[in-house]
This record gives C-alpha cells, sequence and structure tokens, in this order.
C-alpha cells in the first residue's frame, strides 16, 4: 500500500465548536487529532451522513492545528442541509484523509490563491505552508455577495495580501474572481485554485494568459472518495503523471484521453493536462 | 448462546463463505481501496468490478446523481480489458483475508465464455459472477438479462469453460424476473445474484437537459430496497439454487429482510458509500437477531419468511 493511504482511517469525532458567518455556511470543528496530524493541504475527508441513506459528503478539510480540524460547508441539498444542524456536542463521523492535495515543493517565491465561494476552504492550509516557508501569498476571493465572503481576513492576519470579487457588487471587484485576475494581471510563480467547476475553467485560462501553471482542486460529487466506484471521473491527457495506468483503447475509441478519478488521483490537477 | 457462537457461514455452490456479506461489484474496487478503513477479515468476500474482453473508457461524466434515498449511476464498464487486467491486476488479489469472487461482463455469448475461461483459470479468483445485468453501456449489456435466450445462452457458455462457482446477476428491469431465474439455473447457474441495478434517469430543469453523460443509468440504494426483496421473494419460489440478496442494504434488518425472503447471502453496494462500516454492521447486527431468537446457524432462518421458499440449501 502506498504511503499516503496508511494514514487513511474512519474518524469518529464529535462537533467540538461550530461557526454560521452567514446564513447557509457553516464551519464546524472536530476533535480529530490523527487527521489533524495526517492531512497535507488539498486533501479532503467523506462526512458519513448522521442518518444513513444517503451517501457520504466528501469536504475539504479548512483549518488543521493540534488535535482539531474543522470542515465548512454550504448548504445545497438534504446532505449538507443534516449536516449544518449539528450543533457543538453531536457525533460526526469521517473518514480520510482522502486523495491527493497540491503539489506545494515547487511554488516559488509568489504564490496565487483563487477561491470562489466555500472553495476557499482547502486552500488556507496551503496558504499557511507557503508563508511558512518563505513564500508571498496572494488570495483572490470571489463568491456571489460580501458577506459570503468568508474568513478573508484569516488570510490577511496570516500575511496574505487579498483581492476580493463579487457577483452583485457589494465588495471588492464588481464581476467574477478570474476577470479580477487577469485585471490585475500579476507576476505569480504558482496558482492554486477551488471553485466550482466553471470558475476552474476560467482560472486556467486566466492563469495560461498571465504564463503560470495552474493547480485546480475540482469539486465533484463522490460516491465512495476511495477509487473504487469509478464515479467521479474527468477527461485527462493520457501523458499526465496522474493518469491511471490503461492500455490503449481498441480500434474505433474516438476519445484520446484517460478518465482519472477525481477522488483518487485527483482531487488536484494541473490544468494543462485536464482535457474537459 | 452467545453471539460469537453463531455460525453466519453461507455457501453459493463450491463457494463457502464465512461470512454472509459480499460486497458488490463496482462498489468495492478490488477491495483493496477499502483495505485502510475496513478490516477485510470482517467481511465475507468482494465481487470485483467487471471486466470486459477489451478495454473501456468508460462513460463520459457525470457519472453519478445522488437522488431521494439512492444514487442513479452510469459508469460505463470501464475497465481495462482482460488482458491487461490478468498481467496486472489479479495477482495482487492473491492472499484477501476473505473470497476474491471475479466479475465478467460481455457484449455477446463468445464474450462471456471467453473472458470466463480466462479469469476463472486463475487461482487467485474464488468464482465468477457473470453481469449479464449491466444497464449501462450503449447496446446489448443489459438485453443478456433481459431475454430468456440470450441469458441461456451466456450462462451456458460460461458453465462450459469453468467449474468454479458460477453466480449469474439478474436485472430487475423485466415482466417477470422468475421466469429469467428458472432459466439461468437450469443452463448451470450455481446461484442468482438478485438484483443489478433498476433503470432511471434524471433531469437538471436548470438547463433542460438529462444530468448524466449517459442520459440513462441505474438506480442503487435505499430507493430500491423493497423491489429488490420482492425480486428475491419471487425468485426463491422458483428455483433452487441459493440466492445472493442485494439493493439498498445498509443495516443488519436490511439484509435481514433478503435473509427472510430466501437470500442465502447478501451483497452491499451503495450502503458502502453511505458508511464504509456498513458490512462490519449488518454482520454483527445479524449476529445479534440470531443470537436473541436462539437460532445457531444463519441457514436456519433463511426463506422463513417466504412460504413457498423453494431452495435446497439448508445446511
Amino acid at each position: 500500500m502506498p504511503a499516503l493511504e496508511m494514514s487513511q482511517r474512519v474518524h469518529e469525532t464529535v462537533v467540538c465548536d461550530r461557526r454560521e458567518p452567514v446564513p447557509g455556511i457553516v464551519i464546524l470543528g472536530c476533535r480529530a487529532p490523527e487527521l489533524a496530524r495526517d492531512v497535507a493541504p488539498g486533501q479532503f475527508v467523506m462526512v458519513v451522513p448522521p442518518s444513513g441513506e444517503r451517501v457520504s459528503t466528501a469536504l475539504g478539510v479548512y483549518e488543521a492545528a493540534g488535535e482539531r480540524v474543522s470542515l465548512m460547508l454550504v448548504v445545497v441539498g438534504p446532505r449538507t442541509r443534516e449536516l449544518a444542524l449539528l450543533d457543538v456536542g453531536d457525533e460526526l463521523t469521517m473518514f480520510g484523509p482522502l486523495g491527493n492535495g497540491f503539489a506545494l515543493d515547487a511554488v516559488g517565491g509568489d504564490v496565487a490563491l483563487v477561491a470562489g465561494g466555500v472553495g476557499i476552504a482547502p486552500l488556507l492550509l496551503p496558504a499557511e505552508r507557503a508563508l511558512a516557508a518563505g513564500a508571498r501569498v496572494h488570495l483572490y476571493y470571489g463568491a456571489r455577495t460580501q458577506r459570503a465572503l468568508v474568513d478573508a481576513e484569516r488570510f490577511e492576519a496570516l500575511g496574505a495580501s487579498v483581492s476580493l470579487a463579487t457577483d452583485d457588487g457589494s465588495a471588492g471587484f464588481h464581476g467574477y474572481v478570474t476577470e479580477l485576475l487577469l485585471r490585475e494581471n500579476r507576476k505569480h510563480s504558482a496558482l492554486l485554485a477551488c471553485g466550482p467547476s466553471p470558475m476552474l475553467r476560467a482560472a486556467g485560462a486566466a492563469a495560461r494568459a498571465l504564463g503560470v501553471r495552474a493547480q485546480l482542486s475540482l469539486e465533484e460529487t463522490f460516491a465512495c472518495g476511495v477509487g473504487a466506484c469509478w464515479g467521479c471521473v474527468v477527461p485527462l491527457d493520457r501523458a499526465s503523471a496522474q493518469a491511471p495506468k490503461f492500455p490503449a483503447p481498441p480500434p474505433g475509441e474516438a476519445r484520446s484521453y484517460v478518465h482519472a478519478r477525481i477522488c483518487k488521483e485527483g482531487p488536484v490537477f494541473w490544468s494543462d493536462e485536464l482535457r474537459w | 448462546m452467545v453471539s460469537a457462537d453463531i455460525d453466519l457461514s453461507a455457501q453459493l455452490g463450491k463457494l463457502r463463505l464465512t461470512l454472509p456479506t459480499l460486497m458488490g461489484s463496482g462498489c468495492y474496487g478490488s477491495g483493496e481501496e477499502y483495505a485502510p478503513l475496513v478490516d477485510l477479515t470482517r467481511i465475507g468476500g468482494v465481487v470485483l468490478k467487471s471486466v470486459t474482453r477489451h478495454p473501456r473508457l468508460g462513460n463520459d461524466a457525470p457519472r453519478l446523481v445522488p437522488v431521494a434515498a439512492g444514487l442513479l449511476n452510469a459508469i460505463g464498464l470501464q475497465n481495462p480489458g482482460i488482458d491487461s487486467y490478468l498481467e496486472h491486476d489479479v495477482a495482487k488479489f492473491a492472499g484477501r483475508p476473505c473470497a476474491v469472487v471475479g466479475s465478467v461482463a460481455g457484449f455477446s455469448v463468445d464474450d462471456y465464455a471467453y473472458v470466463t475461461e480466462r479469469l476463472a483459470a486463475r487461482d487467485e479468483i474464488d468464482a465468477i459472477e457473470l453481469n449479464i445485468s449491466c444497464p449501462n453501456v450503449a447496446h446489448e449489456g443489459e438485453t443478456f438479462a433481459c431475454d430468456p435466450d440470450l441469458a441461456e445462452r451466456a450462462t451456458r457458455a460460461a458453465r462450459g469453460v469453468t467449474d468454479k462457482t458460477l453466480i449469474v446477476k439478474l436485472s430487475p428491469n423485466v415482466t417477470d424476473i422468475a421466469s429469467i431465474a428458472r432459466v439461468v439455473e437450469a443452463a448451470g447457474a450455481d446461484a442468482l445474484a438478485v438484483i443489478n441495478t433498476v433503470r432511471g434517469m434524471s433531469i437538471d430543469v436548470e438547463r433542460a437537459a438529462p444530468r448524466l453523460g449517459n442520459v440513462t443509468g441505474g438506480l442503487s440504494g435505499a430507493a430500491i430496497r423493497p423491489i429488490a426483496v420482492l425480486a428475491v421473494w419471487e425468485v426463491a419460489r422458483a428455483v433452487r439454487v441459493p440466492i445472493l440478496g442485494q439493493g439498498g442494504i445498509e443495516t443488519a434488518r436490511d439484509a435481514l429482510e433478503f435473509i427472510l425472503a430466501g437470500a442465502t447471502a447478501v451483497s452491499i453496494g451503495t450502503g458502502n458509500f453511505t458508511d464504509p462500516r456498513a458490512p462490519l454492521h449488518v454482520a454483527d447486527g445479524i449476529r445479534a437477531y440470531l443470537a436473541e431468537r436462539g437460532y445457531t446457524r444463519l441457514s436456519e432462518i433463511v426463506g422463513k419468511a417466504n412460504p413457498e421458499f423453494r431452495g435446497g440449501v439448508r445446511v
């Protein structure tokens, strides 16, 4: 078994703190010492639904320090609604850490983080890591409206600079965060992004225009979260180092890409290797 | 009677399971994906993801849609093909602390014979499940389970190339599953897996378009459990070979419904996506149920709720 998977386990935790900075966005803190110790920036957990009968929910790990981890979720349907109703003292079972996080070994001295909505969550740990390594970090953070820009000040307190964008113009740039990225036209040595798929595609295009390679953390519905079911795939260049080993397709197969599992080979991919 | 003394073993043809819990094909990978999370000595076995004669890239995304009490999927039998599978994958299954059941899918009778023969020849494979009921391939996949003649021919072809236990997986998407079951039994199946997913689809009303890349899919999870229990009930009155019951099992009580209807063992698929500990809870809960009622063997209650249960498998 590869070393990465050695740290995967089921964590039976209890909610130790809960914040709802804006209605519908909830941050749940849990005591999970092994997870806090083992999680790499950009990895996620699968959260077991408290009442069963639905598939688990994938959430990127937001904070990890000491014995505590936290998860940020936005209520979009029955599964997230159920989790948002949890309160301090409630039991919460999760398993992980899962997937491959961001490649932080060679991010250089000037890192751009691009977040859409709760896509901010898996970018906190890379920000901490990059800043600790002496890099400059600039966060481009977009959301529908000012109130949905959660915890931007946290990144500032760490030492990152921040540019904001909102769809309704209530804070920062009036428009998409990827337009803001192009408009500010800074030089970066690396770009890490997380958010909805249309935003990630735009972030990839913007990164190309700015001459920087982008790492995208993809959002998708997972069933197993561990690479067993092949439900969460994205088309990936056959030559990618992340491409699953797969023989040449038979004659008559028109597709030149392979399907990589977002939960297993990802969730972070190089933008220039995606064929989506 | 302490529950540790309860015999939960189950016999499917020549395949002896120490626990009656198999993990459904396509839901558990090869088992290694779950090994960090679940003690594989506490499950009966893994039914591997289906393999075909040629490699398949599978369907384009999206492949999953969570729906009320269930999951729609259309994976499309993504797999590396039997040549690559035998060369690179099968050796990894040696030494698993649970049963390993290979799964074969095909697009012709000859495919079923060819892939079954090659896969069953490997010592790492304890038994074969014949997947004649995948609903998510563009042509002919499920046709085999929906046409008595094709179901009979595919089963006979596979039976002719292996003496290992042959489990044939039936589709619920038929008018009379019992009549298909009879034909497949007569063609030499050692056991029947009942059921595969129920065909379904979901439409995104914002985009006014189907949600799945494949347009249609297969529904699994709690939503299909009553459909599956009825199918087991009907098949159990029609055949004597053992039944592997599956469809929405998440808890011991769910599994007991299938067993009382006539299933000798059960498969857990989507239930693992709710909670990877589900198979452990199912086995522990069955054991407790039997102990509370004074039974010593699981086989004592197989078909107990089904007056016309014909299974000749009571050990």
